[in-house]
């Protein structure tokens, strides 16, 4: 069942204040965490949401906050994505990352990039730097020369927990068809933020599934399905089984609800209804409005979350959780 | 309703066609439908239809998709394509992809023989060794025209982004077979010069195409980075599933994509039923639809060519125009 949830308060006191306030929320990916990582994924998404917080409390913009808060993911080891993200079949490590700005609808994405500690930053650059919005591969990589963007060795990106889980997946018959199994790591890490002037953005990293086929591709770099974010509607960031995502352009499909009236929670908790029903495929998603309505839902066992809003953070794991603390920068 | 079905519509991309090519495009896409139709008519499936057209396009040199395919900044061939089922919303897409002569096909494979949707550059290329599918030298995908093409837009002052619409496009097809059941296909070479490992719409699930059986099937052409900014297949679908027609939804979309962010392109779109439309907001996308023994083409805003299906000549044949 979908767990869904949003703030209680009442947003219309608010409306005396003119001044908008500020939203950010991030995820660490759908899946069943185990427990020895539960306590770091938990620890790991506060530690992002204060970082896009200040971001915006310093009046910095959502796309300035999404992609800090996304960054704080890439550098931690427990989430998959930059560091301590998963191998492909070859024992490699390629990376996919989008980043969308709700104001103008520029977006840059890279996919199956290399060496490169912070994939949200060089899909920053494909959208300020050039007129495209994807590269991929070599590609991607050449620019990220082209800009002095520092390639990291793959050793300093992989941790042992990762080569050892990779070891024993190895033997595992790949390119069988097989059936959306919660089990499969979908750590993928995102954030939406809505900014002071109301501006929507989004965020999504990840290094994929792990022992993936060379080259795969999954939600999470494509423009609707990882992630989108509209100044007219909302910003969503998505994680779980990519091919399902993509199956429903699941980004684009929350927004279309909220476009037609429906609440985030709602919107969230419909989309990831019917990804379940129709395609066989679970997940999760972060959602923000432009008027700082916020929702983190889930079809999974767990999903990291946490967000600031009003200078409260909220935060959970395992559904129906809701913890509160005050934001700290 | 069983007499509109079968139909496919195909389209040669949307852009600036010069007018000496212009023939060649319609002969391209008016043969491209008759092939999807034939299939249709014989029980195909409509994916058998829409890889069935598109690799005719994509082995025409005169379209942008496969042979004849426009090259990047290096002087390279890079291609995308995306099929869609309709039925089970399942989908296959190469990225980037070198070397092969239909990149349609491997996007099929894709979809029937790995539990994933994309697959990119080299790790295609490894997937389609291991399929078996021929590797092509890159010269016998490159045209005298599209090498041309490229030189004059390595000059300093050339604006490769403006001048990607004096260009065939990307090609397409959606279809809806016997059954009912809806799905897409789209190929390219991408855009003139683009930056190496450049990726457009024509991969991206809901921006390149989209079908699914409760809706209809869109396949999408024209300025690849303002497509992906509105997911313009998708956003085409949403229309119709609140009660637009194929044709009303086609030009919501392409209209929402001028406004919002400047792009112009073009679209074919089917629905369940069998209604169609060929839509565009760019000056001209070459287009033909094949239904009730009936071909359908043209070129030009406001063109809507007949006749007999079992015409093989478009060349010569009087046509009354159709508005």
């Amino acid at each position: 069942m979908a767990e869904r949830f949003s703030p209680d308060q009442n947003r219309e006191d608010q409306k005396k204040d003119l001044k908008m306030s500020a939203v950010v929320v991030v995820h660490g990916g759908a899946w069943a965490i185990p427990d020895e990582l539960a306590k770091a994924s938990v620890d790991g998404v506060k530690v992002a949401a204060c970082e896009g917080f200040s971001v915006l409390k310093r009046g910095g913009s959502a796309l300035d906050a999404v992609e800090a808060a996304v960054r704080a993911m890439e550098d931690n080891i427990v989430f998959n994505a930059g560091h301590g993200a998963v191998l492909n079949a070859d024992g490699e490590m390629e990376l996919d990352a989008i980043i969308m700005d709700g104001r103008t609808l520029g977006s840059g994405a890279v996919s199956s990039v290399k060496n490169i500690a912070n994939p949200v930053t060089l899909a920053r650059a494909v959208m300020e730097k050039t007129a495209h919005v994807m590269l991929t591969s070599r590609g991607a990589n050449l620019f990220a020369e082209s800009i002095g963007t520092v390639t990291v060795p793959t050793d300093t990106l992989v941790t042992e927990y990762e080569r050892k889980e990779w070891e024993k997946r190895k033997n595992y018959v790949t390119g069988v068809m097989e059936d959306f199994n919660a089990q499969w790591v979908h750590d993928t890490v995102g954030a939406v933020a809505v900014d002071c002037a109301g501006n929507v953005a989004s965020a999504t990293s990840t290094g994929g599934i792990r022992n993936k086929m060379v080259g795969r591709v999954g939600d999470s770099p494509i423009i609707g399905s990882g992630g989108y974010a509209d100044n007219l509607s909302g910003a969503v960031s998505c994680t779980g089984h990519g091919e399902s995502i993509l199956k429903v352009t699941l980004a684009r499909l929350i927004l279309s609800h909220v476009e037609q009236g429906r609440s985030v929670a709602d919107s969230s908790q419909l989309s990831l209804q019917y990804m379940a029903d129709r395609v066989r495929g679970a997940g999760g998603a972060i959602v923000v409005s432009p008027s700082g309505q916020w929702a983190a839902t889930f079809t999974t066992d767990r999903m990291a979350w946490a967000a600031v809003d009003q200078d409260v953070l909220w935060y959970g794991l395992d559904p129906k959780e809701r913890f509160k603390e005050q934001f700290s920068q | 309703m069983t007499d509109m079905l079968p139909v496919v519509v195909v389209h040669g991309g949307a852009g600036h066609i010069p007018k000496e090519r212009s023939e060649r495009s319609t002969e391209g896409v008016c043969s491209a439908a008759r092939a999807g139709y034939i299939i249709l008519q014989g029980g195909g499936s409509s994916m058998d239809a829409v890889v069935g057209a598109v690799t005719e396009l994509e082995n025409n040199p005169n379209f942008n998709a496969g042979c004849g395919s426009v090259l990047n900044v290096k002087g390279d061939v890079e291609m995308d394509a995306i099929v869609m089922d309709g039925k089970s919303l399942g989908s296959g897409a190469v990225s980037a992809v070198r070397n092969i002569a239909n990149p349609i096909q491997l996007a099929r494979l894709v979809m029937d023989k790995t539990s994933h949707v994309c697959l990119t550059a080299e790790g295609a290329g490894q997937f389609a060794r291991s399929m078996g599918v021929p590797e092509v030298p890159q010269e016998s995908l490159i045209t005298e025209y599209s090498r041309m093409r490229w030189k004059k837009n390595l000059e300093p002052e050339a604006n490769p982004v403006e001048f990607q619409m004096g260009k065939m496009g990307t090609v397409g097809a959606v279809a809806v077979d016997s059954e009912g059941n809806v799905a897409c296909a789209t190929s390219t070479g991408g855009i003139l010069n683009k930056m190496e490992g450049r990726v457009g719409d024509t991969p991206c699930v809901g921006c390149g195409g989209y079908a699914d059986n409760s809706s209809g099937a869109v396949s999408t052409t024209g300025h690849g980075e303002a497509i992906m900014k509105v997911i313009l297949a998708r956003l085409i679908l949403f229309h119709m599933e609140q009660g637009q027609s194929v044709e009303a939804a086609s030009d919501l979309g392409l209209a929402y994509m001028k406004s919002r962010v400047d792009g112009l392109g073009g679209v074919v779109t089917v629905d369940p039923q069998g209604h169609w439309a060929a839509r565009f907001s760019s000056g001209q996308m070459a287009w033909a639809a094949a239904q009730k023994d009936t071909l359908h083409y043209g070129l030009y805003t406001g063109e809507h060519f007949t006749q007999s299906i079992d015409e093989t000549d478009t060349k010569h044949n009087s046509h009354i125009p159709m508005f």
